[in-house]
């Protein structure tokens, strides 16, 4: 061993300090607190749907919601995965979350081929501060899951951009979701899948200078 | 000799939780596999930089082994990792860019197989396996390989191009 090698390897013992072992749940914890504040934010500052707060919510509601949800929970979990690297498995689960959520922006678009929808359906203003507010909610919860990344060494930045981007987009707009009283499947096929798609972008182009290492 | 799988998990575990001497045999071995493992995988020259930079990550990024899982895999993707990773500064040095989606990322237990990087260069064409075994591994320059393969001086440079893309492409679907 050379000298140089020596020296660094002393180095390095001499700056040993105990670490505890990066968990993924740890990531899951910031991802799930942070879509929790989302979601008390929106509630305070916006209010929640007015079928929800009486407790009949309309089963769109909640086809939207599981749907939302399950492409977030899934995206993150296999982002905090690649913290670890070689190890664990490959976690593509989240391809299966995506393919199911792409249903809604499928439908709406068969749907449209068969009946022009009103322009009035897509509703365009409220449609922008759904895009808006899903947005500043998917940067919150897409800085928290960054920054969670950084402790760690993930191998593939380009991934797990992509990842953070579609988790954070989709409890983004999970959050706002109690909020928005529209249950139609034009508005949702638009307005609900156009912040999903900006926060992968977004997510794909910057986070992997982020958490280089 | 290198000590064995279980005695390095053993080292690293004791090293996360700040056993200076377990730490010490830890880097010490690490360091003896490291360099058979970068061997002929970079220009000769360049191993010692190589084996320090990827010790140096292994120091920072101790918190991401996962101590219910074996050590070498893990170490052989933080070293994978900064191969790429001096790969594409090489790269970046001598021809102004390189695809960014070369990475590393073997998210899998059996990354002994799979982050074969010899493996790797098997799986795409010979004319681009020969250049980037030339001139990043051998460290021979580029009108040196054009003379040995017979290829001009571009299209040795097309090829490096082409074969790194094909690679990271490669590593990016397994």
């Amino acid at each position: 061993m050379s000298n140089v090698a020596n020296s660094l390897i002393d180095d390095l013992v001499d700056d040993l300090s105990p670490v505890r072992s990066l968990k993924p749940s740890g990531g899951m914890a910031v991802a799930a607190a942070l879509t929790m504040l989302a979601c008390g934010s929106v509630a305070w500052f916006l209010g929640v749907r007015n079928d929800l707060a009486m407790g009949m919510a309309d089963e769109m509601f909640f086809l939207r919601s599981g749907v939302l949800l399950m492409l977030g929970i899934a995206t993150a979990y296999s982002a905090v995965n690649l913290a670890r690297p070689g190890v664990g498995n490959l976690n593509r689960g989240w391809i299966w979350a995506l393919v199911t959520a792409a249903l809604f922006p499928l439908t709406a678009a068969i749907m449209s081929m068969i009946n022009t929808p009103p322009v009035e359906a897509l509703r365009p203003s409220e449609g922008l501060r759904c895009l808006t507010v899903s947005g500043m909610s998917a940067f919150v919860i897409g800085s928290g899951l960054t920054l969670w990344l950084r402790q760690g060494a993930p191998t593939s930045p380009e991934r797990a951009g992509w990842l953070v981007g579609i988790a954070s987009g989709a409890l983004g707009a999970a959050a706002y979701n109690i909020f928005c009283p529209f249950n139609d499947i034009y508005y949702i096929g638009l307005w609900f899948t156009l912040p999903v798609l900006a926060s992968a972008i977004v997510g794909r182009i910057v986070i992997p200078r982020l958490i280089r290492w | 000799m290198i000590a064995n799988e279980e005695t390095l998990r053993h080292l690293m575990v004791k090293a996360q939780a700040g056993d200076k001497q377990c730490y010490s045999s830890l880097l010490v071995e690490s360091e003896k596999w490291l360099r058979r493992y970068f061997a002929r995988k970079i220009n000769p020259a360049a191993i010692d930089d190589l084996v320090q930079e990827t010790l140096i990550s292994l120091h920072r990024k101790r918190a991401s082994y996962d101590p219910t899982k074996a050590f070498l895999p893990w170490l052989a993707a933080i070293g994978r990792y900064r191969w790429i990773d001096s790969l594409r500064k090489i790269y970046r040095h001598e021809h102004g860019e390189l695809n960014e989606e070369l990475v590393a990322d073997p998210q899998d237990e059996t990354v002994s197989a799979k982050v074969s990087l010899e493996r790797l260069l098997g799986m795409i064409p010979e004319r681009q396996a020969e250049v980037i075994a030339k001139v990043k591994i051998e460290g021979f320059s580029i009108a040196e390989t054009a003379a040995m393969t017979g290829q001009s001086e571009s299209l040795v440079k097309v090829n490096i191009h082409r074969g790194l893309k094909k690679m990271s492409a490669l590593i990016e679907s397994e």
